[in-house]
C-alpha cells in the first residue's frame, strides 16, 4: 500500500485537496492511525493527509482517479503538472508587498503620463495634444458628436466638477492623510509608550540590582551594630555585677571592722575597769599624797623659776 | 426636435437587452471593497470613513434592535446617492427617477419596519396613531388621519425621490435647452441662461445628495418609531 503511495504522489497531492475539506474529527483519529506508520517509510509531507488504510474508501479513489489522470492524455499531464501541495509554497506566508502610496500620473487630471510618454518619441512634445485636438474637430466636423443641449449641461457640470477638484481636491487629500497618519501615530503611541516603559523597567532593575549590592554592606553594618550593642550590655553587667560583688565584700569588711571595734572597746572597758577596781584604798591615799608632794615640789620648781 | 424631454427617462434597451440593468450595477463596480490591509490609498480610507461615519449618525438614536438594519441602509445610501450623482452627468440615464424603482425601494422597507412594529410591540406601535394630549373629541378624527399618514409614506419616499430627481434633470435640460437655442439669437442672454444653468447643476448635486439621504433618514425614523 505505502509503495503504491509513492506511485501516485501527484495524484494523492490532488486528493490532499479532498482530503483537507473533511472535517477536523477524521482527520485526527487519521493521524493517530497514520502515526505508526510514518516510522515505515518517508511520506511527501503533502500526502500526510491522506491515509491508506483498507477500510478508507478513499484508497479506492487513489486508484480510480490515478488511472483516470494518466489515462486521459494531454489534459491529463497538464492536471497533473497544476496540482501543487497546498500551504507549502511562500505566497500565503510572505510579507504582502505594499501598495503604491500614490495614484498613477495624470495630466489634465484625466489623462494618464502614460499616453505622453507613449507619444514623445514619434511625434515630441505637443503630440498627443494634437491627437486630442484632432480627434475633438472630426467628431464635431463629421458630426459623430452632434453638440446639443446636453452639451451646455456637459459643461455646466464638468465646471462644476473642476471647480470642485480644484477646490477642495488639496484639503480631502489631506483629510485622507490625517487620517491614515493618526492610525500610524496611534500604533506608534503604543509601541513607544511600550519601548519607553520597557526601558524604564530595565532602569529600575539596574537600579535595584545595585541596591543589592549595597544590602552586603547594610548588612555589615547592622552586624557591627548589633554587636556593639550586645558588647555594651556584656560590659554593663561586668560592671554591674562586679560593683555588686564589691559591694557584698565591703559588707563583710565593714562587719569585720565593726566586730573589732566593738571587741577592741570591750577589751578596753574592761581592762579599765579591771584596774580601776584593783586600785586599793591604801594605793589610792598613798597615790594623792605622792601627788600632793610632787605638786609642792613643782609648785617651789615654778617658783623659783619666776623669781629667777 | 425628434427627441422630446422625456425621452431621456425612457428605461434603456438595446437589442432586446434592458441596460437599467448596467445602470443599476454601475454603483457597485465603482466601489472598491475594503482591502486586508491597515492602512490605505486615500480613495478606500475617504470611502471607509464616509460610511463610518454616516452609520454613526443615522444609529446613533437608534436603539439596538434597530442596528440590524445597519448594512442595509448604509448600502442603501451609498447606492442611491451614486445613481443620483451619476445621473448628472451628460447622456446618461439616472434609474431613480423611475418610479417603479423607488417604490420598490420604499414599500418593503417600510412595510418591514410596520411589520416589525406591530410584531414586537404592538400597543407600542399602535400608540402612535394617537399623538398625546389630543382631545377626546377629536381622537376618532385623528386615528383616521394618523392611519391615512401612516399608509402614505411609503409613497410620499418613493415619490418624493422620483420626482426631486425627474424635476431636476427636466429643468437641467430645459435650461440647458434654452441657452443652447438662444446662443445664436441672443448670445447674452444665452450667457446668462448658462449661468443659470450653472448654479442649478450646483443645485442639483446638492438635491441628489440629499435627496438620498433624506430616504435613509426617513426609513430610519420610522424604524425608530417600531424597533
Amino acid at each position: 500500500m505505502i509503495a503504491s503511495l509513492h506511485d501516485f504522489c501527484p495524484a494523492s497531492s490532488l486528493l490532499s485537496v479532498l482530503t483537507t475539506m473533511r472535517p477536523e474529527g477524521m482527520r485526527g483519529e487519521r493521524r493517530g492511525r497514520e502515526g505508526h506508520r510514518e516510522a515505515e517509510t518517508r511520506v511527501p509531507r503533502c500526502c500526510r493527509n491522506l491515509v491508506l488504510h483498507p477500510s478508507d474508501m478513499l484508497s479506492r479513489l487513489v486508484f480510480v482517479s490515478a488511472s483516470a489522470l494518466k489515462s486521459s492524455g494531454p489534459i491529463g499531464a497538464g492536471v497533473v503538472h497544476a496540482s501543487r501541495c497546498l500551504h507549502t509554497s511562500s505566497q500565503s506566508l510572505a510579507p504582502v508587498p505594499p501598495l503604491p502610496e500614490k495614484g498613477g500620473k495624470v495630466r489634465h487630471g484625466f489623462i494618464p503620463e502614460e499616453l505622453f510618454q507613449l507619444l514623445y518619441p514619434k511625434t515630441g512634445v505637443t503630440g498627443p495634444y494634437m491627437l486630442g485636438a484632432g480627434l475633438l474637430l472630426y467628431m464635431l466636423s463629421k458630426e459623430i458628436y452632434v453638440i446639443n443641449h446636453e452639451t451646455f449641461a456637459a459643461a455646466s457640470i464638468g465646471a462644476v466638477i473642476i471647480y470642485g477638484v480644484k477646490k477642495f481636491g488639496p484639503s480631502v487629500a489631506a483629510f485622507a492623510d490625517k487620517l491614515n497618519e493618526e492610525k500610524v501615530a496611534k500604533a506608534q503611541e503604543v509601541k513607544d509608550v511600550a519601548m519607553s516603559s520597557l526601558a524604564q523597567a530595565i532602569e529600575d532593575e539596574k537600579k535595584e540590582q545595585w541596591r543589592v549590592e549595597g544590602r552586603a554592606m547594610l548588612f555589615d553594618a547592622k552586624r557591627n551594630n548589633v554587636a556593639m550593642l550586645l558588647e555594651t550590655n556584656y560590659r554593663e553587667r561586668v560592671h554591674m555585677v562586679t560593683n555588686e560583688v564589691k559591694r557584698r565584700l565591703d559588707y563583710q569588711i565593714a562587719l569585720q571592722d565593726l566586730n573589732r571595734r566593738l571587741e577592741q572597746e570591750h577589751m578596753i572597758n574592761w581592762v579599765e575597769k579591771s584596774v580601776i577596781s584593783s586600785i586599793t584604798p591604801q594605793q589610792e591615799k598613798e597615790s594623792i599624797a605622792k601627788c600632793i608632794t610632787d605638786l609642792k615640789v613643782l609648785a617651789k620648781a615654778t617658783q623659783a623659776k619666776a623669781t629667777a | 426636435m425628434t427627441l422630446s424631454f422625456f425621452d431621456q427617462f425612457m428605461s434603456p434597451t438595446y437589442l432586446g437587452i434592458p441596460l437599467i440593468a448596467l445602470a443599476l450595477s454601475l454603483p457597485w463596480i465603482l466601489y472598491p471593497k475594503p482591502t486586508t490591509r491597515w492602512l490605505n490609498n486615500r480613495l478606500i480610507t475617504l470611502q471607509g470613513w464616509f460610511i463610518n461615519r454616516f452609520t454613526q449618525q443615522i444609529f446613533q438614536p437608534l436603539s439596538l434592535g434597530g442596528h440590524k438594519w445597519a448594512t442595509l441602509l448604509a448600502s442603501l445610501m451609498l447606492f442611491l446617492i451614486t445613481l443620483n450623482m451619476l445621473g448628472l452627468l451628460p447622456y446618461t440615464f439616472t434609474p431613480t427617477t423611475q418610479l417603479s424603482l423607488n417604490m420598490a425601494f420604499a414599500v418593503p422597507l417600510w412595510l418591514a419596519t410596520v411589520i416589525i412594529g406591530m410584531r414586537n410591540q404592538p400597543t407600542h406601535a399602535l400608540g402612535h396613531l394617537l399623538p398625546e394630549g389630543t382631545p377626546t373629541l377629536l381622537i376618532p378624527v385623528l386615528i383616521i388621519i394618523e392611519t391615512i399618514s401612516l399608509f402614505i409614506r411609503p409613497l410620499a419616499l418613493g415619490v418624493r425621490l422620483t420626482a426631486n430627481l425627474t424635476a431636476g434633470h427636466l429643468l437641467i435640460q430645459l435650461i440647458a435647452t434654452a441657452a443652447f437655442v438662444l446662443l445664436p439669437l441672443m448670445p447674452t442672454v444665452a450667457i446668462l441662461t448658462a449661468v443659470l444653468l450653472f448654479l442649478l447643476t450646483l443645485l442639483e448635486v446638492a438635491v441628489a445628495m440629499i435627496q438620498a439621504y433624506v430616504f435613509v433618514l426617513l426609513l430610519s425614523l420610522y424604524l425608530q418609531e417600531n424597533v
